[in-house]
């Protein structure tokens, strides 16, 4: 047995890739050991910018061994009639490298093979493990790619340094052009280049001596604690997102926190363009105090101590000069008549082939007054379409031509500053939210439905440029809008059939009927996987939940929501599993049948008439309950008949010889069934508890 | 430090490492990879290290003098290592060292930042290299340039000279440096960015500007056509001044861009492809 030490040093990778490849390397690695049947102890990756590190414990030095039994031809055909070997049993000896003697006879449910049985396996795990390294390097995928070198080997930034080691072997391979060797990086700026590696032990302790911390939970604790010190001692709150803590545990190895401060005049700039300049530009954190006011503090972290405090007297250096731009471009912009830049926006290219800016707001004017009625906001109808008509204006303003981030913010407020209604500067200021499907709060309607229409557009344009969406590539972020566009109508629970939007939308970007037709599918289907994301991994609800409400083929996306909420909340409560069976048992016995009309005067068992007469009763109720989207209500309504519908069932027999009978009562099961498949379709729901009836 | 002392030493220091010492390209270029030193050098199998000092102009950076961060022209160390060598982030430390950065208690970090040039048909992949927040260099792996495939591949460092002299001597704006022996940087330039920030954003004249351009273009084909890639590119740079001017007043509109980036990248490709015909013999000698 033996552990295996795999490390890989690399110049700066990204950040943002860092985890990304970390786990890709881990799954290949665990993934081939496990196809060259190599046994192991528990694994340990770990990534830095600066290296990718894998960890294997109790590798046995030779791959487990197996009998395999090779069946060669049949008895039959490898022998002739005085049971000499043919030449069929000849060559499969020579392929298999056996010799005659060593052939069986192997019975078979075919019949009597002959064949060998080899022992296979035993092979020398070191060798393969070498081997396989490069491979799966090779095999890591990256946003983008480079060559630096004469092996011309892409990967994502070069490779210095690979050290593999077995136990107390170093392994040797060769990897784009770098053969391993004893050696792994140091600390870019803390220590000597490399340090020497012979064993497990010189590994981990030259980290820690060459101020490397391997561990991203390590360095995440380090980082958060030390922020937290900062924020005690200024008394202040210091929030970090994921987005930021993510980044500074990618980008350091030896992560150090540190504050500075700023000028107090530069607060009086919105706080909106302060904190978008010091987390987006410079990858600070903004500082508040206890009442949640933004303070003339920062902090950072870096990758170094910071005892002299010469990386916070840079960083004030840097941020008052960013200031001092924001200061400028604040002032400038506000020189300027905003709702003039509207006609310049025919100089600004959306995207190749999808035409200027200029059109893109056209649209969005006449998309967002689509959605007013469709969502019945007639006292927005006025400042929407202002808003929509001039949402991409700053985009000529020189904040936003300088940081691309504060788009959509920077209207809103140059608009706020110029006196505008709140419902059109807000509407803008916002409709760029949200950015993701994380804990967004989203505050304003008009801004909601105003960036459902841009990413409408967005949604179509692309589609119908023939841009592809993958689960790996979304290069325009198409995905992220669609999103966004069902995150927003959850929050806001906008009751919004988007079928006739998608038309709508996907109209502008098709040159003709065969073509909306088919953008307009790629589109609902985007929008269908998108919710059934929603509804399995942001809000967490089960599989077969979101299956029983995604079945109907409709786009009305807050009802599926709340079916599924509802299902959710009936599979909580136990009144699932009956509904589960009373579905299953109704679509038995409808089967494949068309639906029949039902005629009330051929009912004749009392069964059956008392089951029609409390279905009718019940039904107007239950309908008006789905109408309100009262799904838990309608369902548990639903499930009051069931008693009835069992004995239905144990009296009567639907499949009656007289057709007019049977089909009549095949009718009442159909009435019965499309009623609870209105809700959703419970037959989808796994039972949980055993035994239920089906 | 002074100014001039920093491309003294970095001078220095990249001579000593095998860097002939070209002198910065003598017309006006955006960046010092336009220069012939760069574009036609990183083309073709030959090893090529140099380092100059080069002027720059993006007319859409001037601030008629007012910002202390931002001008329409300014100074960029340029260094071209080809092949890539094995060592590069150590040598470019190395050169901060020699600049007298202790990076032992300055933040160095590299963070991503990928470079692209549409006009010239040329990207690379690599870092804007971060000096305690401050932007000092950008560093990057020449990928492709005039449409060409590299192979091999040419390491590029270009320094901000006047970012690193701002951090080395401790100001605040770029005005208050020293350019060496009592000749300040404003006395050098305050003028020098107003009178052009005025030219550039208010008084170029956009009509002879456009003429202009469509002439360049057409006399880089005339010299194509005469296989004399050299002029020829020359030619290219001046559309590309002109285009940058007429930017900044704000004259180009979104079909015009792309094409006249499409023209200016469709002569880089053609005059790369001669290039490469041309030396293709020598490559082995």
């Amino acid at each position: 047995m033996a552990d295996l030490l795999f490390e890989l040093g690399v110049e700066e990778i990204p950040a943002a890739a860092v985890a990304a490849i970390r786990d890709q390397l881990r799954d290949l690695f665990l993934a081939r050991l496990e196809q060259e049947r190599i046994a192991h102890g528990a694994s340990e990756c770990a990534a830095s910018n600066r290296r990718l590190m894998l960890h294997v414990t109790q590798i046995p030095e030779r791959t487990a061994t197996q009998e395999e039994t090779v069946l060669g031809p049949a008895k039959r055909i490898a022998l002739d009639e005085r049971g000499l070997p043919t030449v069929a049993l000849k060559k499969f000896c020579e392929f298999q490298q056996v010799k005659l003697s060593d052939v069986v006879e192997i019975e078979t449910p075919k019949g009597k093979y002959l064949g060998v049985t080899k022992v296979g396996g035993g092979q020398d795990a070191a060798a393969l493990i070498a081997a396989a390294i490069p491979a799966i390097l090779r095999q890591l995928t990256f946003p983008k790619t480079m060559v630096w070198n004469d092996s011309r080997v892409p990967f994502i930034r070069p490779v210095k340094s690979i050290l593999a080691l077995f136990g107390t072997r170093l392994l040797d391979l060769e990897f784009a052009g770098v053969r391993s060797g004893n050696k792994a990086p140091g600390h870019l700026l803390l220590s000597d280049a490399y340090f020497d590696v012979n064993s497990f032990k010189d590994y981990f302790e030259g980290l820690s001596k060459n101020f490397i911390i391997l561990r991203e939970d390590e360095r995440r604790a380090k980082i958060l604690a030390e922020i937290r010190d900062i924020a005690e001692e200024l008394e202040c709150q210091v929030p970090c997102d994921d987005e930021m803590l993510d980044y500074y545990v990618y980008s350091n190895e030896y992560p150090v926190a540190f504050s500075g401060r700023f000028d107090a005049k530069y607060l009086a700039l919105p706080e909106e363009i302060i904190t978008a300049f010091m987390t987006r530009e410079k990858k600070l954190l903004p500082v508040y105090d206890a009442s949640g006011k933004l303070t003339p503090h920062f902090v950072g972290v870096a990758n170094i101590p910071d005892e002299n405090r010469k990386v916070s007297r840079g960083n004030e250096k840097v941020v008052q000069a960013a200031f001092e731009d924001a200061q400028f471009f604040w002032d400038m912009d506000r020189k300027e008549d905003f709702f003039a830049l509207k006609g310049l926006l025919k100089n600004v290219m959306f995207q190749k082939e999808l035409g200027t800016y200029f059109e893109k707001v056209e649209r969005l004017a006449a998309l967002v007054d689509f959605l007013v009625n469709e969502t019945r906001q007639d006292g927005l109808r006025g400042a929407l379409h202002k808003a929509a008509s001039h949402c991409k204006n700053d985009l000529l303003t020189k904040m936003v031509r300088e940081f691309p981030s504060l788009q959509g913010i920077m209207g809103g407020l140059y608009l706020k500053a110029a006196g505008e209604e709140p419902q059109v500067w807000r509407a803008i200021y916002g409709h760029y939210k949200p950015r993701g499907l994380a804990n967004e709060k989203l505050d304003d309607l008009g801004a909601g439905i105003l960036s459902i229409a841009d990413r409408m557009d967005n949604i179509a344009g692309f589609v119908g440029k023939g841009i592809k969406v993958s689960s790996s590539k979304d290069p325009y972020g198409i995905r992220r809008d669609a999103n966004a566009v069902i995150k927003i109508i959850a929050d806001f629970r906008l009751s919004l059939d988007l079928a006739p939007l998608v038309r709508l939308a996907a109209l502008h970007f098709a040159k003709d009927e065969t073509e909306l037709q088919r953008n307009s599918k790629v589109i609902r289907e985007l929008l269908v996987s998108r919710l059934e994301n929603y509804l399995k991994d942001h809000r967490q609800l089960r599989y077969d939940v979101v299956n029983a409400v995604m079945v109907r083929d409709t786009l009305v996306v807050l009802d599926k929501i709340l079916q599924a909420e509802a299902l959710a909340q009936l599979v909580e409560s136990g009144m699932a599993d009956p509904l589960s069976s009373l579905h299953k048992r109704l679509r038995n016995i409808i089967g494949q049948n068309e639906r029949c009309p039902f005629t009330e005067t051929a009912l004749k068992e009392k069964e059956e008439k008392l089951l029609a007469d409390v279905f009718q009763g019940a039904k107007p109720r239950i309908d008006d309950l789905i109408l309100k989207q009262n799904y838990l209500q309608a369902s548990s309504e639903i499930l009051e008949m069931k008693p009835i519908v069992d004995s239905f069932f144990e009296k009567i027999l639907v499949m009656d010889k007289d057709p007019v009978r049977r089909r009549n009562r095949l009718a009442l099961l159909q009435r019965i069934d499309e009623l609870l498949s209105s809700v959703a379709d419970f037959s989808l729901l796994v039972e949980t508890k055993p035994g239920g009836k089906t | 430090m002074s100014v001039q002392n920093v491309i003294l030493k970095l001078q220095e220091f990249w001579a000593e490492r095998g860097c002939y010492i070209a002198s910065g390209y003598d017309g006006e270029v955006g960046a010092g990879t336009m220069s012939p030193d760069t574009f036609f050098r990183v083309l073709g199998k030959k090893p090529w290290q140099v380092a100059y000092w080069q002027p720059s102009r993006r007319p859409d950076d001037g601030r008629y003098g007012q910002n202390p961060n931002r001008v329409q022209k300014h100074n960029q160390f340029q260094v071209i290592l080809k092949p890539v060598p094995a060592d590069g982030q150590l040598l470019f430390l190395d050169s901060l060292i020699y600049l007298g950065v202790d990076i032992r208690i300055h933040d160095i970090k590299f963070d991503d930042d990928n470079w692209a040039s549409p006009s010239l048909g040329a990207w690379g992949v690599g870092w804007q290299v971060m000096c305690d927040g401050l932007e000092i260099t950008q560093f990057t792996y020449f990928q492709q340039a005039g449409g060409i495939e590299l192979n091999p591949n040419s390491l590029e460092i270009t320094y901000g000279i006047e970012r690193l002299a701002g951090f080395l001597d401790n100001k605040n704006s770029l005005f208050d440096l020293d350019w060496g022996n009592r000749v300040s940087y404003a006395q050098l330039k305050l003028e020098e960015e107003r009178q052009f920030s005025v030219y550039n954003f208010e008084l170029a004249d956009i009509d002879m500007l456009r003429r202009l351009f469509g002439q360049y273009q057409k006399e880089a084909e005339k010299l194509l056509d005469h296989g004399l890639f050299l002029p020829a590119y020359d030619y290219v740079l001046k559309c590309s001044h002109a285009f940058n001017i007429l930017d900044a007043r704000k004259a180009i509109a979104v079909a015009e861009r792309t094409a006249l980036l499409g023209i200016m990248r469709g002569l880089a490709a053609r005059i790369a492809q001669k290039y490469v015909q041309q030396t293709e013999g020598e490559d082995h000698g």
